[in-house]
């Protein structure tokens, strides 16, 4: 293996793969940082630290790699390289170089945010950010916003990339409506990066040059307003987490529909309802993360009302995902398993979304583990089962080799119930009171045992974790071949060759009429 | 089966393209992130110019060696892709407005104290020369279409020159502006109205450093990539265009 | 001052633009608002509409895991080169599998968000006859001023059977004064006044912690509720009153007492 070949590639399956390696360090290390805060809420007053920056500052590694080192590359780097060219029948994406500086400058971002180890003063401001503590603090607070900028720079340049691959590069014959719902999917995604990464970007520089060069963005005695930044942070970030969940969603439509070999379940109302309402509503609803912020009123009961509507698009995706297995030919390999396990774990974290978006009910429960449990369960369980189904998917395509089925469910049956203990608990003592981002609840001391089980939760959820990477990592090393199509997909990327070679194919694909990518045929 | 053919063991496989440039590039500016911190934070200039030795270099090597490895052998695809790119800007400077119209209106007393009257005329002249700017370069794209090299290379040059003289009279106002006293830290609108101005001058010199990128093959004549000078265009129109809101929301507003 | 109300009217205007989109809903969620001046105590009305919330979800959930579970159980590959044999969509059929969801979502959402909103309206709309006690918060104590100029830290005394409003503000960072029993939570920030009311019927105390992440010692910034019977707390005011009178007695030059000075606490 050539050294030189992998690092400056400009292949866009081998970026995808510099992406896999790196998110899922990223994963390892935020998952840690995790590890330690559920040590340190082991008990009440200090266990493992006894300086409360500390956990501050792990918790802050831990939100802002968890999101912008770990899953959104994942998504949008690993998957949408790897998958994206291949579904389409193009031989790389349009410009292969600005490919690999997207990944690189990834690199770098992940860098910086792993650097709150090694300086002194590191951020400790949370993956929010907020002013007036973020301009206040002694931490380092440029470190977050050059990390966010960076990596934002990264994914907005690889949207623009990805936008005009599918526009311009498919093979003759695929037409949108036999896209796959993947690659559906991450368009959306990226057209969402596109419209909002700038303006975390504005919001997050408005920090550093509030504390580092004098301006008054949100100093209300030179006449700036405190609110600006969270409108501006939440008007990017809300989208965010539909960025996460489009190709999320999108894997898991390709899983379930591979593993249970039938066609996906009304495929437009999924494309035009489901990922076309996302994308429309994503925009019109930041202010549910602000219902205690003291926004204008008109704002919040208006955004209620798009929030609560959310629920339609995703509720149209759900019902596709369910139709799919009707009558259909399942096989339970263990891509299939972390599938289903989000169907079945994204409905805990959805609906209990709907409690919070209505503002009077989020007064009490704002700013709660109850919050926190809520987006576990949509991000940290079925956002991270569908990367995993994912990688456990395509894992003979891009290694050419077979991972191992027994260890695989093992992995999986740990991390599904470690998630529901711990996730589950969140949400108990949310509703009950418990505060977020509290490095000791001497005042909470009724939840110790609550604390202990979710710590006790989170080790089983962690071995379960790293057993999976630990799969991959060996079958990919001395795994039995995997052949070019073992679940039998009719989709384009196993039609090549696995590993594909670099150009993807030999002579570039056609389809014929009848094709489709969820037309099974027996056989 | 297919996949023994391309792939035995150890056998020489085909050759994988690289390039070396966007790796230099990224570091380039991951020293650009350290040296901020060294200097702002850290309080340490030593380091942070050490820093910036390693970032610049880094950064205008790695521009340089990917524009000589590219130019000219693009798919054309790059004028679709600078219209995603430009929605991406134009989201920053709506990002700025809104913060700007959020603080604006939710206070009574606007402009807050310490304001000084802002120039009429000047921000008038500088419309003047960029809109002209951007009539020079369609006007040069056109020329060049009909294959007019020469004259294509007369006005592609005129709007650099237009948008140097551009950047001049901003750079003219701002000193102005700070020897009066008015500078970004003074309150609120001042902090806006440097930052925007700023964000929009530093896009006229993005603007003028693709044009520069494409200097040598227009001076020499040759290969002159039809569909760059489209996307340098393009993103030229768009810088244009932004100054209007500019012009009329921070002066005359 | 005309700016401020020009600005009222037009808040309360899209306030009732996007009411009014609930209305129809809100009669189905039964409601009538009465025009008699009665306490609405939202930390009741909480915990009803919690309740009915959590039921529709689990309801809906349990609905689409129980299909689900049975699609998976009843569509076991049996033989190896099984495929699926789920009937094609008509166009009729695909459009209706699309359009009966979107109704049957959106009058669930909109039955939701009238109810909501009426509770809204509840935790909003302030009783008139009430206590109001400014609140400025910092790192990491919660200052209260009760009208009289009396001050405290860190506790809130009040009297059983009435309404407390809260006018927060901030000095330093973000705060958010949080009162589980009470159901209420909102943020106090530098720069801006916001508010809060609840509705303590009965002597007792209650938790106050701090709900925003504002520094380091966060998860320590906590306070107490505390409610007296009407008399005691006319009593504990008029000793508090004296008090002040006293400590402002020699500064009689005009200037308050600068900080609020450590209280004698009493329990
Ligand atoms: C992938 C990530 C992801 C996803 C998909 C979602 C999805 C949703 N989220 Fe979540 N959310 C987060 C990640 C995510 N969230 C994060 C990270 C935070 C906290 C950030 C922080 O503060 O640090 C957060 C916080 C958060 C808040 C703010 C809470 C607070 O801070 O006070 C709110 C409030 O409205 C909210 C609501 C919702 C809603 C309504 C959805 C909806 O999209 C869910 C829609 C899905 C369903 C409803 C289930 C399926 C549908 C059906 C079965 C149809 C039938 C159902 C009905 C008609 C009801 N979320
Ligand atoms: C995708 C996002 C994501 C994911 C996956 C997770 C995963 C986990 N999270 Fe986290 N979390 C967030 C996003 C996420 N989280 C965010 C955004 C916040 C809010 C931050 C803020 O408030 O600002 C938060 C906050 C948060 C808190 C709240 C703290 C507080 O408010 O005080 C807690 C507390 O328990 C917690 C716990 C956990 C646990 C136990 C896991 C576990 O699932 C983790 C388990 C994983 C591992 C243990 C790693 C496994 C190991 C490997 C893969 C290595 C294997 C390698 C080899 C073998 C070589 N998280
Ligand atoms: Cu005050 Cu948290
Ligand atoms: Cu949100």
């Amino acid at each position: 293996m050539n050294l030189k070949e992998w690092i400056f590639t400009t292949d866009h399956k081998r970026v995808g793969i510099l992406y896999l390696i790196g998110s899922l360090a990223a994963f390892a290390v935020a998952g840690i940082m995790a590890l330690l805060m559920r040590a340190e809420l082991s008990t009440i007053g200090p266990t493992i630290t006894a300086n409360p920056t500390n956990y501050n500052v792990w918790l802050y590694t831990h939100g802002a790699v968890m999101i912008l080192g770990f899953q959104i590359p994942a998504l949008t780097g690993f998957f949408a390289n790897f998958c994206i060219p291949l579904m389409i029948g193009a031989k790389d994406v349009a410009f292969p170089r600005v490919n690999a500086l997207s990944v690189w400058l990834f690199y770098v971002g992940v860098i910086l945010a792993l650097m709150t180890f090694f300086i002194p003063d590191p951020p400790d401001i949370m993956w929010t950010g907020y002013p007036p503590y973020s301009t206040i603090t002694t931490g380092n607070t440029a470190m977050y916003s050059f990390t966010v900028l960076i990596l934002g720079f990264a994914s907005i340049i690889g949207g623009v990339n990805f936008l005009t691959t599918v526009a311009y590069m498919r093979a003759p014959g695929i037409t949108l409506n036999k896209l796959n719902i993947f690659v559906w999917c991450t368009l959306g995604a990226f057209v969402l990066q596109l419209i909002f990464v700038p303006v975390l970007g504005t919001a997050v520089s408005l920090i550093s040059m509030d504390k580092y060069l004098g301006t008054n963005f949100f100093d209300p005695a030179k006449g700036g307003d405190v609110l600006t930044y969270q409108n501006l942070f939440w008007f990017y970030s809300h989208p965010a987490v539909y960025v996460i969940f489009l190709p999320f969603i999108g894997v898991v439509f390709e899983v379930i529909s591979s593993h249970a070999r039938s066609a996906v379940f009304n495929y437009k109302m999924v494309v035009y309802g489901g990922i076309g309402g996302i994308v429309l509503l994503a925009g019109e609803v930041w202010v549910h993360h602000l219902y205690v912020s003291g926004m204008a009123d008109w704002l919040r009961i208006g955004q209620m009302v798009t929030t609560l509507m959310i629920s339609i698009p995703v509720g149209l995706m759900m019902i596709s995902l369910v139709g799919t297995l009707y009558k259909s030919s399942i096989a339970f390999t263990t891509p299939m398993l972390y599938a289903l396990g989000v169907v079945f774990l994204f409905l805990i974290g959805g609906l209990t979304g709907i409690p919070l978006a209505v503002p009077s009910l989020t007064l009490a429960v704002s700013d709660t583990y109850y919050v926190v449990g809520h987006f576990h369960y949509v991000m940290a369980v079925a956002g991270t089962f569908s990367i995993f189904a994912g990688i456990y998917h395509w894992f003979p395509k891009f290694s050419g080799r077979m991972y191992n089925e027994f260890w695989g469910k093992v992995g999986f049956w740990l991390t599904f119930i470690g998630s529901n203990v711990v996730f589950w608990t969140m949400m108990d003592i949310g509703v009950e009171g418990m505060p977020r981002r509290y490095y000791d609840y001497a005042h909470f001391p009724q939840f110790e045992s609550a604390h202990q089980l979710m710590t006790a939760g989170a080790v089983v959820l962690g071995v379960g974790f790293a057993i999976a990477v630990l799969n991959w990592i060996i079958g990919a090393i001395k795994g039995p071949l995997a052949g070019d199509n073992p679940w039998g997909s009719p989709s384009l990327e196993w039609t090549t060759v696995s590993p594909p070679p670099h150009g993807n194919w030999p002579t570039p694909p056609s389809v014929a009429d009848d094709w489709h990518p969820y037309a099974y045929k027996k056989g | 089966m297919a996949y023994d053919a391309h792939h035995a063991e150890g056998h020489a496989h085909a050759h994988w393209d690289t390039s070396v440039w966007p790796f230099v590039i990224s570091f380039g500016i991951l020293f650009l992130a350290v040296a901020f911190s060294l200097h702002f934070v850290y309080h340490s200039s030593f380091a942070a110019i050490l820093s910036l030795g390693l970032a610049f270099p880094m950064i205008i090597a790695g521009v340089a060696g990917w524009t000589s490895e590219a130019m000219g052998k693009g798919e054309g695809l790059s004028f679709g892709a600078m219209g995603w790119f430009i929605l991406a800007e134009a989201m920053i400077f709506i990002s700025f407005f809104v913060a700007y119209w959020y603080t604006k209106l939710h206070v009574e007393v606007w402009p807050p104290a310490g304001n000084i009257e802002l120039p009429k005329v000047m921000p008038l002249v500088m419309t003047f020369v960029l809109v002209a700017s951007s009539l020079t370069i369609h006007y040069a794209e056109h020329l060049l279409h009909l294959g007019n090299k020469a004259g294509f290379r007369t006005w592609y040059l005129l709007t650099m020159v237009l948008g140097a003289i551009f950047l001049g009279m901003s750079i003219y106002e701002w000193s102005h502006l700070i020897g009066a006293g008015f500078t970004i830290s003074t309150n609120a609108f001042s902090t806006i109205f440097f930052s925007v101005t700023g964000l929009h001058g530093s896009h006229v010199v993005v603007g003028l450093a693709i044009f520069m990128a494409g200097l040598p093959s227009v001076l020499r004549g040759t290969d002159i990539d039809e569909g760059f000078m489209r996307t340098a265009g393009l993103y030229w129109h768009f810088v244009d265009i932004i100054w209007f809101f500019v012009v009329s929301q921070i002066y005359y507003w | 001052m005309h700016k401020q109300q020009v600005k009222g009217t037009i808040r309360r205007t899209l306030t009732a633009v996007c009411g009014s989109m609930l209305a129809a809903s809100s009669w189905a969620a039964g409601v009538a608002q009465s025009a008699v001046p009665k306490i609405n105590d939202p930390a009741r009305g909480w915990d009803s509409l919690w309740h009915e919330v959590i039921v529709d979800i689990t309801i809906i959930g349990i609905l689409f895991a129980v299909v689900t579970a049975w699609f998976v159980f009843s569509s076991r590959r049996t033989a190896d080169n099984q495929v699926g044999a789920s009937p094609k969509l008509t166009a009729a059929s695909a459009v209706g599998w699309t359009v009966l969801p979107i109704f049957i979502f959106l009058s669930i959402d909109l039955y939701t968000a009238a109810n909501g909103w009426v509770l809204w309206n509840h935790y909003r709309d302030v009783p008139a006859d009430r206590l109001e006690v400014k609140l400025e918060s910092g790192m990491y104590s919660w200052d209260y001023t009760y009208p009289n100029g009396v001050r405290t830290q860190n506790e809130l005394i009040v009297p059983a059977g009435k309404p407390v409003l809260l006018r927060m503000t901030s000095r330093d960072t973000l705060h958010s004064h949080y009162i589980p029993d009470f159901r209420v939570k909102e943020d106090s920030m530098p720069g801006r006044v916001t508010y809060l009311w609840f509705y303590p019927t009965k002597p007792g105390e209650h938790l106050v912690t701090c709900a925003e992440y504002c520094g380091v010692m966060h998860s320590y910034m906590a306070g107490r509720v505390i409610v007296k019977s009407a008399d005691e707390y006319a009593a504990w005011m008029k000793q508090e009153e004296t008090q002040l009178a006293a400590a402002n007695a020699p500064a009689e030059a005009g200037t308050p007492a600068a900080k609020p000075a450590a209280k004698p606490k009493k329990t």
